[in-house]
């Protein structure tokens, strides 16, 4: 191997540096170069007019002074951890039956698909039409005697709509993957736990939950990352409004960057939410590095 | 090698940035007096008026040999489009914004001052050009301009009593109404508010608090504050009338047409929208009057309005086009279009353009004009209204006291300007 | 246990026919005859057709479904074909700058891209490509996702396989596009297909970018809809129908290798 990889080690390098060329220009140009004018951006006061001027770690400490941004960051919070867990509960409440073999259960597993691979920008519509005055979630409340609610225009109540929605769409995806999942385990482990007696309830907790517990890491991870970072819900749905009931921080970041013109102060939170999702990324992956000891 | 490409990097970074940010003169353009060439326009839809201002648009190209684009975008892109076009270099030649956006646009030079040799300024109503100046120097001309005033159910106040004839003219009075004309369980109300809009906070702000003598922004812009005896008197007064939990999509508006509020502060536009929505419309003078906007007892009329204005791009290489079509498009046919649908363009003589000139709120309008109060003119005014959203929204929700809603809004407004 | 089967079936039925709520309301409300009815609950006849020829007919939703079209199915083919050459050589070719490059390309996968749309913008412009098609694609054409990708399925390839072809006297281009290209083909249509879905949800990019109606692609047009002249609520359901098809199309008839990308990150290390 030695000697002919030596031998070898030229064209090899030419071909290599010639196959990943246009992927490094690419990634240098519109991630890299964008990415380091960002950092630069969040240390000065540009306006998107006029020339940046350095003011250090003004941005950085306006953050903590800025009752916006502190609402936005604990709105985000509330609507990643909200999100979050119920899909994940009922997407595996779902998932363990659906898993199992037979006709009917492959129909449904085509079907649950429909959510999964609806465009975001599709489902925002429908929603909007579902949550109107006289739409579907205040016909089904009323057949309950509820009366209906402004779902979309209430500040008490418009961020749990956005959060249904995403519970709603998020689900699919993950009943597909946890699906997945749970098929690929190895069946003799069931097969023991159905001959030692074991309830359904004890094999899911004993048997399944641990050895599943990779597929759920990235579920959790992909799931985390994608409702700290969400802005388009908000974006189509309400608008951050009303009176910043849904303005979730990415939707912040935009309007600072937008509206606002505070592109400095939007590339400074911006950082700030990537260094929290490092970290809670991190955090994640940290759990099942110990859980694997 | 890792190093040297980090230094290019940087570099190449920081060229990118300033080639970005330095373009500040203008493109040099042929000023002579004649429209030609091409001229984009943004705009945002409207349902009422766009098939008269389609004709008017291709009427403008036949005549003139202009070629006249245009883009619709929803109200809520389009301040972002504008931007990236703005920092991109390539704006529209001629957009249609709130007059709210006006100063900061004016501030970074994006906007070129308005040619009056293709747009005479003096046709249009004194004061209504005002919040499209700044610092004396106007870019823009007023289209759907509303001034506030006061709409009032006379059905609803038969049914508590009140005479449908006198409506409030004080603040006090209409709390006082507002309490006889609120049901037990608060379905029924009296005055309802805008809740959750950001422009109309500000202007409800605007009025309760200049009319007892206060100053939501001093020192010209450079200083905002809620938290002031008149301040926390207008939150305070404001949650107590209505109830921010009642829903309808059109908002308090169809609120007020279902008859469940019986008051509501809108614009000259809302009479022939009523006249329009669904099966049982209500006839002014019939269901339904309108007076103008309250004052409290004793103090100054303070009458809050806005309105859209068209402006020009500093970067358009073809300024005096753009001016000449805004000025077509400002003329007498539209005048009388848009009057049809209750939208005012403000050139002098404007109630004779159409029968419904001669209307109670055309009156209404034309009396209000010399009281009207664009809120504050200064560059961060959409922050600053939606900051006077969340205090209304909070103190009426009960989820903060006055206090602590116009502390927060001070806190965050004292980053902004 | 019988009991508990036919218990679980119930179950099933019940959770995912509520998954299917919505999508049942938005086949009601784009089948109605007008925007009255809202509830979406009972059909008012079916007319849907009739409305998928208002949208074809008069307003811009051709435009916006080939816009759409060209962005997903070009940039897709460029990711994959890039993806497929960067990820390979990343796995099996030893050269000068892969672990740094390898960085790069993870370092991308964290990144919001919220904090770069500006910077990103200001180079588009500097290029010329603000309004155009290629200003649309380039800057979303090679993912992370993908790179990283082909090169864990590509870490699979048999070294003794490459090598065997090399002794044969076989170029590195030759051995990557005779032998590597079609044992990584699985993974690269995956990547075609996680590629589409993405960008034919991708609103944010070319809403910025795109300056004419006659360029944009279906989530832009589709936000747009209510302020275009005559268009109602249902008229818009059906516009996101039409939309929702193309994807769930693809996906029907890829759906093992839509599942494979999914699951990847969860089953493979």
């Amino acid at each position: 191997m030695s000697v002919l990889g030596r031998v070898r080690a030229r064209p090899q390098a030419t071909a290599g540096v010639a196959l990943t060329l246009p992927v490094a220009v690419f990634f240098v140009v519109f991630w890299l170069v964008p990415f380091l004018a960002a950092i630069y951006l969040s240390f000065t006061d540009y306006e998107m007019a006029g020339t940046p001027n350095w003011i250090g770690l003004a941005n950085y400490e306006r953050m903590f002074a800025d009752p916006g941004f502190l609402n936005s960051a604990w709105i985000t919070v509330v609507y990643t951890v909200c999100t979050v867990v119920p899909t994940i509960v009922l997407a595996l409440l779902v998932a363990v039956p659906l898993s199992k073999p037979g006709r009917l259960n492959r129909w449904l597993r085509a079907l649950v698909m429909i959510p999964a691979v609806m465009p975001l920008a599709a489902t925002s519509m429908v929603w909007v039409i579902i949550y109107s005055d006289h739409g579907m979630a205040n016909t089904l409340l009323g057949l309950v005697g509820i009366d209906p609610q402004s779902w979309l225009t209430s500040s008490d109540l418009a961020i749990w709509a956005l959060v249904v929605m995403v519970v709603w769409k998020s689900m699919g995806l993950f009943v597909i993957i946890l699906t997945a999942g749970l098929q690929a385990l190895p069946g003799e482990v069931y097969e023991a736990a159905a001959i030692d007696g074991s309830g359904a309830v004890t094999t899911f907790t004993r048997i399944t939950l641990p050895l599943l517990r990779r597929t759920l890491l990235f579920v959790l991870v992909i799931s985390v990352a994608g409702s700290m970072q969400a802005f388009v819900p908000a974006f189509l749905l309400t608008g951050g409004g009303p009176a910043d009931a849904t303005q979730v921080l990415p939707y912040y970041i935009w309007a600072n960057a937008f509206p606002y013109e505070h592109m400095g102060y939007a590339a400074a939170m911006g950082m700030v939410l990537l260094v929290a999702m490092v970290i809670v990324s991190a955090l994640q992956f940290g759990f099942l590095k110990g859980g694997d000891e | 090698m890792a190093d040297l490409t980090r230094r290019g990097l940087l570099a190449v970074g920081a060229l990118t940035l300033l080639a970005g940010c330095g373009k500040d003169q203008p493109r040099q353009q042929a000023a002579d007096g004649r429209p030609h060439g091409e001229v984009t326009v943004w705009l945002h839809g409207s349902q009422d008026t766009g098939g008269q201002f389609q004709e008017l648009v291709h009427r403008y190209i036949a005549e003139f040999q202009v070629d006249v684009k245009l883009l619709y975008l929803p109200v809520g892109q389009l301040d972002a489009k504008l931007l990236t076009a703005f920092s991109g270099g390539a704006p529209p030649d001629v957009f249609k914004i709130g007059h709210w956006s006006f100063p900061a646009h004016a501030k970074k030079k994006r906007l070129a001052p308005v040619d009056t040799k293709a747009l005479p300024l003096q046709n249009y109503e004194p004061g209504t050009t005002t919040p499209l100046t700044y610092q004396d120097v106007p870019y823009g001309v007023p289209i759907d301009f509303n001034p506030c005033m006061l709409y009032y159910r006379k059905d609803r106040f038969e049914e508590a009593g009140l005479d449908p004839d006198k409506p409030p003219v004080t603040w006090e009075e209409v709390a006082e109404y507002s309490a006889k004309l609120t049901s037990k369980d608060r379905r029924r109300v009296g005055l309802q508010w805008l809740y959750g809009d950001p422009q109309w906070a500000l202007m409800m702000l605007t009025a309760l608090i200049q009319g007892k003598g206060g100053e939501l922004v001093a020192a010209g812009g450079a200083k905002a504050s809620l938290a002031t005896e008149q301040g926390r008197g207008a939150l305070t007064y404001m949650a107590g009338i209505g109830n921010p939990t009642l829903s309808n999509p059109l908002g308090a508006l169809g609120l007020f047409y279902s008859g469940e509020a019986a008051m509501v502060v809108s614009g000259a536009f809302l009479g022939p929208a009523l006249e329009k929505l669904g099966k049982d419309t209500l006839t002014f003078g019939k269901q339904y009057g309108v007076a103008p906007m309250p004052t409290w007892a004793g103090g100054p009329p303070v009458v809050p309005a806005y309105t859209w204005g068209w402006g020009v791009a500093k970067d358009s290489p073809n300024q005096f086009t753009a001016w000449h079509l805004v000025n077509y498009l400002q003329g007498a046919p539209s005048v009388t279009a848009n009057l049809d649908n209750g939208i005012i363009i403000p050139t002098k003589g404007w109630r004779d353009a159409g029968p419904r000139g001669k209307s109670e709120i055309m009156k209404i309008v034309a009396d209000s004009i010399p009281h009207v109060d664009f809120g504050p003119i200064i560059p961060g005014t959409l922050e600053l209204a939606k900051a006077a959203a969340s205090a209304v929204d909070s103190v009426a929700h009960g989820k903060a006291s006055p206090a602590q809603a116009a502390a927060t809004f001070d806190s965050t407004v004292r980053l902004v300007l | 246990m019988r009991a508990g089967t036919i218990l679980r079936a119930v179950w099933l039925l019940v959770a995912v026919g509520f998954m299917l709520l919505p999508v049942y309301a938005m086949l009601v409300v784009a089948s109605a005859p007008d925007d009255t009815d809202l509830r979406g609950l009972v059909f008012n006849g079916f007319h849907l057709p009739e409305n998928i020829g208002v949208l074809f007919g008069e307003g811009n939703l051709p435009t916006y479904l080939r816009n759409s079209l060209v962005l997903c199915v070009g940039t897709g083919v460029l990711d994959v074909m890039f993806s497929a050459a960067a990820g390979y050589a990343m796995a099996q070719l030893s050269f000068p700058g892969r672990r740094v490059l390898f960085a790069l390309v993870i370092g991308t996968l964290a990144l919001t891209p919220m904090v770069l749309v500006i910077p990103v913008f200001l180079i588009v412009k500097e290029l010329g490509w603000v309004n155009t098609f290629q200003g649309m694609m380039v800057p979303g054409m090679i993912s992370a996702f993908g790179v990283f990708l082909v090169r864990q399925f590509a870490l699979g390839i048999p070294k003794e396989l490459l090598l065997a072809a090399r002794v044969d006297g076989a170029g590195e281009f030759r051995i990557f596009a005779r032998i590597a290209v079609p044992l990584l083909k699985p993974a690269l249509i995956t990547l075609f297909l996680v590629h589409f879905l993405a960008q034919w949800d991708n609103l944010l990019w070319p809403l910025i970018v795109a300056n004419e109606q006659e360029l944009w692609p279906l989530p832009v047009g589709l936000a747009n809809f209510q302020s275009e002249v005559g268009v109602t609520y249902h008229l818009t359901t059906t516009a996101a129908l039409v939309t929702a098809v193309p994807p769930f199309i693809l996906m029907v008839a890829l759906q093992r290798y839509y599942v494979a990308g999914l699951t990847f990150g969860g089953l493979k290390r």
